[in-house]
Order: C-alpha cells, then structure tokens, then sequence
C-alpha cells in the first residue's frame, strides 16, 4: 500500500513540472467602451502600465512621466511593472487567460496582431487625432490598423542597417560594399580567424536572426517571405539564392558556434571587435559604448545589401514598438490621456535621448526638430542615423509588407528558418528540399493558428 | 473483527487535522494541474484563444504522427541514460574515495556539492561562455596546446554538441548521487569488513557483497528519482542549446514548451505530458519491482 502511494505521489510530482504550465481557463472580459479623453473632465482612477524598458534611462524616464501625469492628474495612480521583451509574452498572454493584463503598455507588432485575433485590445483613434494624425509616419500606423481602426500608436522607430568597422576596411583598402556580391568579398578578405572573423551568420534556435538575414536577402530582391494571400515564400528565386548566399557565408567567413548564436552572441561579437560586418539597428551604437567606447570611433552604418547596385532600393526590415491600451482597462480614458501624455513635445524627446540614435522618432515633425537632432551622440553619428531614418520610412516588420498578419509571427517565433538553415549547414540537405519542407511545416503552423 | 465505528474511534483526528493543510496544498498544487491537464488534452486549449472545443484523440493523433515527437523521445531517452550513467559512476567514485579520507572530507565534500548549489541559469551561461568558439576558454585552450588546429564549437559540432551537454548534466548532477552514496557508506558497520577480512574474502567479494549490498537501496531511491527529473529536465538543455542545433538536442520537455508555448496549442502540449506521465510511470513501476525484489532478498 505504502509502495503504490509513493507511486501515485512521485508520478504527481513529474507531471506537475509540464502539467503546471497549462494554466487555467477563463473566459475573457467581454470589453469596455472607446472614451475619447476630454481634457476638462477630471481623471479618476488607478491604471497599471506595463513596460519592456528595462534599460536605465528608458526606465527612468517611464518613471519621471508616470509621476508627471499623477502630478497634473491629482486623483490618478499609475502604477508600472517593468519586463524583459522575453518575458512580456509570457506575461500578457498568460494574463489575459486569467484576467491579470494591465490597462495600458508597451507591445512589438507582432504581438498587436495577436492581442487584435484574441480581442484584447481597442481602438485608439481619438488618441492620433488628438495628437495629429498628419505628424505620424504612414507606415508605423499601418501595422497596427484594421478596418480604419488604429489598434496601435508608434512610440518609437528602429531599422536594421548593415554596420561596418572602417578601420578594417581601410586597413584592407576596401571600399563599403553595395551588393551582397561585394560583402562577401569584403568579408572573406578580412576574414582572419580566431581574431576577427568578416560576419556572423547566426541561426541559433529560439530567435529569428537567421529569418531576418534571409529577409534582408530576399526583400533586396523585391520579393517576400511572406505572399500577399499569407503562404510562406522559401522555394522563389530570390529565397533560394538567399540561403545559399548565407550557407556560401556561414562556411567561409563566420565563426562555425554561430549556428547556435542568439541576439546577444551575435552582437556580443561586434561589440568585441571580433566581426567586420554586422546587421541590427542604432541601437549597436550604444552597445559598443558600453562595451569598448574604443571601437566607438571605428563604426558607420550603410545601408542594407543590394543584389545588383542599380537595384531600386527596397525597404528592407523596420521595427515601429508602439502602445497598445487594454480592453480590459477599467479607465481606458486614463490610460489613453497618459499615452497622449508620452507625446508632448519636451518629453519625446527626453524618451528619445535617453537611446539617443537607437530610438528615431515616430513623427515627422520631431524627426527635423533641431532639438532633437542637438545631440552628442546623434550630432557624431550624423550619417548612420540619416541612413537609419531612410531605412525605416521604407521598410515594414517581417512579413508584414502587405498587412499586419498573424503569420508575420509564426515566422519570426517558430524557428522553422533558423532549422532550415542548421539541416543544410550540418545534415547537408540539399537547399531547395530544406526550402521546400520548412516552406510546408511554416503552412501548416499558419493553418494550425487560424 | 472490527467494525467500522470501532475503527473511525482508533483515528488520531488532531493529527488529521494537523496534516489537512499540507493535504490541501498537495491537492491544489498537484492534483489539480494533473487532471486539467488530462482534460485539456482532449481539447482544443489554446494559449491566447478562450473558446475550448472537445478534440477527443486528435491531439494525440496530431503529437504520434509528427516526426518530430520520435526525435524528441529518443534524445530524451538518451538524455536520461547517459546522465544518469555517468552521475552515478561519478558520484559513487567520489563517494568511495571521500569516504577514505581520513581527514578534511567535510571541505571537499562541500567542494564537491558548489554544481548542486548553482542555478541552471547560471550553469548555463557560464558553461556556455567556456565552450563559445569564439572567445571560450575550452577550445582556445585545446588549440593553444596543439590538441585541435583550430577552435571546435561544442554546441555546434554534431560530433560533440549530445556529448557535451551530457557531460555538463554529469557535472551538475553527480553530487547529488556522491552526498546520499556518502551517507550509506558511513552507516555500513565497519566490523562487518573486518569480519570478511577474517574469513579471507577478497577486496571485491567485500565491495560487493557488504558496500553495494548496504548502499543499493539508496542507489535505487536516487536512479528513480534522478530519471524523473533528468526526464523533465527543460531549463538546463533549453538554455544551453534551445534543442538544437538541428534538433539534434531537443527533448520532450523542449518539444512539449515548443508546442504550448511557441505554436500556443496548449491541449496538444498536455497530450505530450500525459504520454510522458504514462512513460514515466512504466519506468517507475519497473524500478519499484526491483527495490521490492532487494528488499525481499535483504530480509
């Protein structure tokens, strides 16, 4: 008897540990009205603020508006729960199960198109009316519009480029490449391991970098990952010729543990000037301050790749991070009167500044107010950012250059390229069989989700 | 014969109460789980979505026909047998030469135990750090010493990525088997060994007949418990190489979170955990036989 209620105890035990995860079921709120903010009705109330600015200054100054608003509005709390990007998901999709989502936070497109198929969040309108419609760019309001309902407000725009060391290619009497033909070279010739190696191709399981690499390949090329009627594009021409040109890179120039390489090793890797070449936003300019402020001199930015030098120039990948407002908020009024807060001139820029470079303005007008431009770190890396800003005003989130869609985040959160790429780097599959079965598995996950 | 009442009389109802909370506890915190999750696997439990529709055995149709599940399981069952392989050579020899020192066990016993003491977190990333290609020290190391002509990538060589992180799952799980092995071996009576010596048995008719005869019922307690945790092991491996690289290190706890929480299909991620419960149990139940069998041997 003993013996089978250890059993039943220790067969409790290991089913806890997956079981635990399921969580519970409760059936959503079934919403609260659109208020549009009048400015002579008094706020009243308590609203939660959600924020992935775990970074200092970010951090600060989400604080700093937060008092600033309780202090014009008397009678208001807003309390904040700062979290990692990684851990957001997490949070808001476990909350919204059990009711615990906050009134009013941060979100990356992706994610508003899954929080607009799960009804979580309401129409915003009022607050870019109020604001100014006309000051936004087209393009981040985009994203998050269904039906002329605008889901979402840009807080922020970032977009990939490729960064280089000068120093290196001056060394090498390189000039910056324009094709994707003239970075290889480039990348090979400076290629000296283990001291420094031309670039990373990372393809590590968990994020979406070898997905963005082929993107940058692929949209240069005027083609999609994604197709206009929503099936994954690997087996096209240009895809193809993408992923042989990043297996042709992985084997000749980058560092062979980039198969495994996240975010973090991939950019650990250019902050340590152990890489010529590297893709990812303004924010890089930041990470090498911190990390060798000797290396801060040798970095520039160009733009992305072209197959042929007199290609049109495509709009590549763009990251437009907006706020989103909760259905379940009790005060959508307040949450939206402190989103519209964010935006008062003095401010924006102030959350601008404190990444200066790294965050471009989602407005016009603040884009070309010298004041925003009266920067150090702006004024220094003048030409990176004015690449940046033309970078982001073309491009669109992966796989949402035709609309936003729920596919655009199977794509980026599944893997299935990242594995494509490690099942021809490491099994030898041919490239166009790979293509072909992630092309299906990515289909059928974008079946399994309608 | 008793009857009943008489029986109900016998019952120490203070001590019942006293132990209700922790029955409680147990019941919300493993019972529950343990049948919504039976119940979401025969539903269509989404992570975002809260409509729920009954899908009987398709979830278990959909999990028994992916490919993908068979890579999983059969890396999960190596997973576990080469750890719990070497954890248990490891500790036991460490156990056996910790218990021969005569002075300052305690030191290195505490020495020993530091991998226990660490979160997977950081096991992981510092592990991690030691093989990078890159900058690590491992492979700079291997190279600086003529070994290798150029850095290999543990994590990313399909020769070496299983075999490292099995090594890695040696290392922070072996203490654990050489503390519990430890303390067996300090209760077997020493006069025992001499007795053997008397009677002229050899150094290895001593070792097994009295060292492995005191300490295999610990020995047992340990492999079961170490094979369920090792099974659901997820953070570790997770960490270190997310399953990959091609999911050569995926495991079903890997594939189960891969499923649940990356594709949001949470029934069919609670039918991968009710086929795992139904494999645990079967091993379980195979090594429960064999404690009861050397225990009707010892009496």
């Amino acid at each position: 008897m003993k013996r089978k209620l250890a059993l039943i105890l220790i067969a409790c035990m290991m089913f806890s540990v997956t079981a635990c995860s399921t969580g519970t079921e409760t059936k959503s709120d079934s919403g609260t009205a659109t208020e549009v903010p009048s400015k002579d009705k008094e706020l009243n109330g308590e609203i939660v603020l959600w924020h992935s600015f775990t970074q200092g200054p970010r951090n600060e100054f989400m604080k700093e508006a937060a008092d600033s608003f309780m202090k014009a509005h008397p009678n208001v709390k807003v309390t904040i729960e700062t979290f990692a990007w990684s851990e957001f998901y997490t949070k808001w999709t476990t909350g919204l199960q059990s009711g615990q989502v906050p009134d009013v936070s941060t979100a990356l497109p992706n994610h508003v198109v899954e929080m607009l198929d799960a009804d979580a969040i309401i129409p915003i309108n009022d607050v870019i009316d109020n604001i100014g419609r006309d000051r936004f760019y087209e393009a981040p309001l985009k994203e998050g519009t269904v039906d002329d309902n605008n889901y979402s407000i840009p807080l922020y725009s970032h977009a990939q480029v490729m960064w280089y060391r000068k120093d290196l290619l001056a060394k090498a009497g390189l000039e910056v490449p324009k094709t994707w033909d003239e970075l290889f070279e480039a990348s090979k010739k400076i290629n000296n391991p283990e001291d420094v190696y031309g670039l990373s191709v990372p393809m590590g399981l968990g994020d979406l970098l070898a997905t963005r690499f082929l993107n940058f390949y692929v949209r240069s090329a005027g083609e999609t990952l994604i197709t206009e009627d929503g099936k994954a594009n690997l087996t096209s021409k240009a895809a193809i010729d993408g992923i042989n040109y990043w297996v042709k890179m992985y084997k000749e120039v980058s560092p062979k543990g980039s198969l495994n390489f996240k975010t973090l090793d991939q950019s650990t890797l250019f902050y340590q000037g152990k890489t010529a070449f590297d893709f990812n936003s303004g924010f890089h300019i930041g990470g090498v301050e911190t990390n060798s402020p000797a290396l801060l001199d040798q970095i520039d930015a160009a733009p992305i790749p072209k197959i042929n030098a007199g290609d049109e120039t495509q709009g590549i990948e763009t990251s437009n991070i907006p706020m989103v407002v909760w259905k379940q908020s009790k005060h959508p009024e307040i949450a939206k009167a402190f989103v519209e807060s964010l935006y008062e001139k003095e401010k924006y820029i102030k959350f601008l500044h404190s990444v200066p470079a790294g965050m471009l303005p989602a407005m016009k007008d603040i884009a070309e107010d010298p004041e925003f431009l009266n920067n150090p770190t702006i004024q220094k890396f003048s030409a990176a950012v004015k690449v940046i800003s033309e970078a982001v005003d073309k491009g669109t989130a992966i796989g949402m250059e035709y609309k936003p869609s729920i596919e655009a985040g199977i794509i980026t959160s599944q893997s299935v390229i990242e594995e494509m790429f490690q099942n021809i780097v490491l099994k030898n599959e041919s490239v166009e069989s790979a293509a072909k079965v992630a092309e299906k598995k990515l289909d059928d996950l974008f079946k399994l989700a309608q | 014969m008793r009857t009943i009442s008489e029986k109900y009389k016998k019952i120490n109802k203070t001590g019942l109460l006293f132990i209700l909370p922790a029955v409680l506890i147990v019941v919300l915190l493993l019972i529950y789980p343990i049948f919504s999750s039976i119940y979401f696997s025969f539903t269509s439990k989404h992570l975002i979505k809260t409509r729920i529709d009954w899908v009987w055995l398709d979830n278990f149709k959909f999990v028994l026909t992916n490919p993908d599940f068979y890579v999983a399981f059969y890396n999960s069952i190596k997973w576990t047998g080469l750890s719990i392989v070497g954890q248990l050579l490891i500790g036991f020899a460490t156990a056996l030469a910790l218990n021969k020192i005569p002075k300052y066990s305690g030191f290195f016993r505490i020495l020993l135990i530091i991998p226990w003491a660490f979160p997977a977190i950081v096991i992981a990333f510092t592990w991690k750090w030691i093989f990078n290609d890159v900058y690590g020290f491992m492979p700079n190391l291997l190279t600086a010493i003529g070994m290798t002509n150029q850095n290999i990538n543990f994590f990313a060589d399909p020769n070496f990525v299983f075999g490292t992180v099995v090594f890695i799952n040696i290392w922070f799980g072996s203490p654990l088997f050489m503390v519990n092995i430890l303390s067996a071996l300090k209760t077997i009576p020493s006069e025992q060994y001499e007795a053997a010596f008397m009677d002229g048995a050899s150094a290895w008719q001593s070792f097994w007949s009295i060292t492995i005869r005191h300490i295999r019922g610990v020995i047992g307690l340990l492999l079961v418990l170490r094979t369920i945790w090792i099974f659901n092991n997820f953070d570790l491996l997770y960490l270190i190489t997310g399953g990959g690289p091609s999911n050569l290190t995926m495991t079903l706890p890997i594939f189960a979170f891969k499923v649940g929480w990356g594709m949001k299909q949470l029934g069919v991620a609670s039918a991968i955990t009710v086929i795992l419960l139904l494999f645990l149990l079967g091993i379980c139940l195979l090594f429960f036989k064999l404690l009861t069998k050397w225990e009707r041997d010892d009496r």
